[in-house]
Parts: C-alpha cells; sequence; structure tokens
C-alpha cells in the first residue's frame, strides 16, 4: 500500500527538509513550483505601512469574503500580495512510513507564524519504475 | 477530505479565484502547466500547437463543500469553446497544517 504525501513549504525550507529525509532513506521526490494562498487569503506588506493591520483587521471581520489582499487593493493602500511563492513537494512512500514522514517534515518546517504550509494525504493505486517495470511497493 | 485541481484558461484564472473567495474560499495553490486535450492541440492556420498554457488550481476542501466548489469553477471558467478545461477531484485522506501541527 502506497501513499503520496504532498507537502507545500516554504522556499527556504526546502534544502533543510531533502536533508532530513535522505538522512530517513527518501531521497527521491518531486519538486514543483507553485504559488500559494490560505485562509488569510493573501498578505499585506504590514512592516512598510504601519496604520494597515488594525485597518484590515476590523474590515475583514466584518465581511468575511473580503480577504486582507483584496481589501487592500481596492483602498490602495499597501502592497498586497495575492499570491506567495511555495514550493511544492511530492513524495510517494509505503503508508507504514507516512507518520515518520509527517512529523519529519512537520518539525523541519515549523516556524509558528502563518505560511508554514500544509501537508495533504492521498492513497496512491500502483507505481511503476518504467526503466525495470517493477510494480508498487519495490518501485519506490 | 478531497483535493479538487481545476485546469483553467489562464485569462480567465481571476474570475475563478474572485469567484472562490466570494463563496468563502480563499485558500488553494496554482501552478502554470501545458496540455493538451482530445482536440490534440490547436491548429492555428499551418501552425499546429502542441502544448497550451494553463493555470492548475488545487483546493482541499471537506466533502460537502466539494459540489459547491465544483459548480463555482464549472461556472467562472465556462467560455464555450474547446480548451476551457478540466475539473478532477481525488481523495485526500488526512491533512496537516504545519504550523499547529494539527490534523484535519
Amino acid at each position: 500500500m502506497l501513499v503520496e504525501i504532498t507537502a507545500i513549504i516554504r522556499r527556504d525550507k526546502v534544502a533543510p527538509t531533502m536533508r532530513g529525509l535522505d538522512a530517513m532513506g527518501l531521497g527521491s521526490m518531486t519538486i514543483t513550483t507553485v504559488s500559494g494562498r490560505g485562509l488569510q487569503g493573501g498578505n499585506v506588506m504590514t512592516d512598510l505601512d504601519r496604520e494597515i493591520p488594525a485597518e484590515y483587521d476590523a474590515v475583514s471581520k466584518i465581511t468575511r469574503n473580503l480577504t486582507p489582499a483584496s481589501f487592500a487593493l481596492v483602498h490602495s493602500l499597501t502592497r498586497p500580495v495575492f499570491w506567495i511563492p511555495k514550493r511544492m513537494l511530492q513524495i510517494v512512500v509505503p503508508s507504514g512510513m507516512k507518520d515518520e514522514v509527517v512529523d519529519m517534515i512537520m518539525s523541519l518546517n515549523r516556524t509558528g507564524w502563518m505560511g508554514d504550509g500544509k501537508i495533504f494525504i492521498s492513497p496512491v493505486e500502483d507505481s511503476l519504475r518504467i526503466r525495470t517495470g517493477e510494480r508498487g511497493l519495490e518501485s519506490v | 477530505m478531497k483535493m479538487v485541481r481545476a485546469i483553467v484558461r489562464p485569462e480567465k484564472e481571476n474570475d475563478v479565484v474572485l469567484a472562490l473567495e466570494a463563496k468563502g474560499f480563499p485558500a488553494m495553490t496554482k501552478t502554470h502547466v501545458f496540455g493538451r486535450g482530445k482536440q490534440k492541440g490547436l491548429k492555428v492556420g499551418p501552425i499546429h500547437y502542441d502544448e497550451l498554457p494553463k493555470v492548475m488550481l488545487m483546493i482541499v476542501a471537506e466533502d460537502p463543500e466539494v459540489p459547491v466548489i465544483v459548480e463555482v469553477i464549472k461556472n467562472a471558467a465556462y467560455v464555450g469553446y474547446e480548451g476551457d478545461g478540466k475539473i478532477f477531484v481525488t481523495p485526500v485522506t488526512e491533512s496537516y497544517t504545519i504550523r499547529t501541527g494539527e490534523k484535519i
């Protein structure tokens, strides 16, 4: 039984995560450059414009549909960031190693700030190594 | 839990994102992809384009929210011509937030 672990993480955490997974003997993965946004719907560069945070907090509490970034854009308040650059790692592992890998990724990527990312786990029905034609567990 | 993957026209990306945001789904991941469909690309005069640029949006949601998301994307990305894109729904068994370590 195989599972696919999709981790969407910060760009600067890719190298530490790869080293950590290498140490576990899981060197193989697919890395994609993606852009993402979370429940906050983007970001606002609050460091550049001090009076914004109070204001957009109040507004986003009233109308849940308006995200901080779109509020900032409409009112030309500060520099809204709609899409935050991220890296997506996809690793296919035997389902027994799932928890171990998830713990490893979480411990290496946790900074405690919003934007640390998400991990999704989905089932994989079959897997095949093209070079040799091996299937299933021995192919990963 | 399900992952909804929508491959839409790049020019429709903003419409789809705003429609989803208005329905209360601000969180998603996007990536630029190239693909072709049943028509094996596009032929304009003598020139054949076999890889067409598209945007892939990925949203993970609880099962009851999936039909809503699919409907919103379908309406927002619709043009009526070949190349409008596809929506795929795949199972996700677990999901974690790295910041808090909580499992959903």
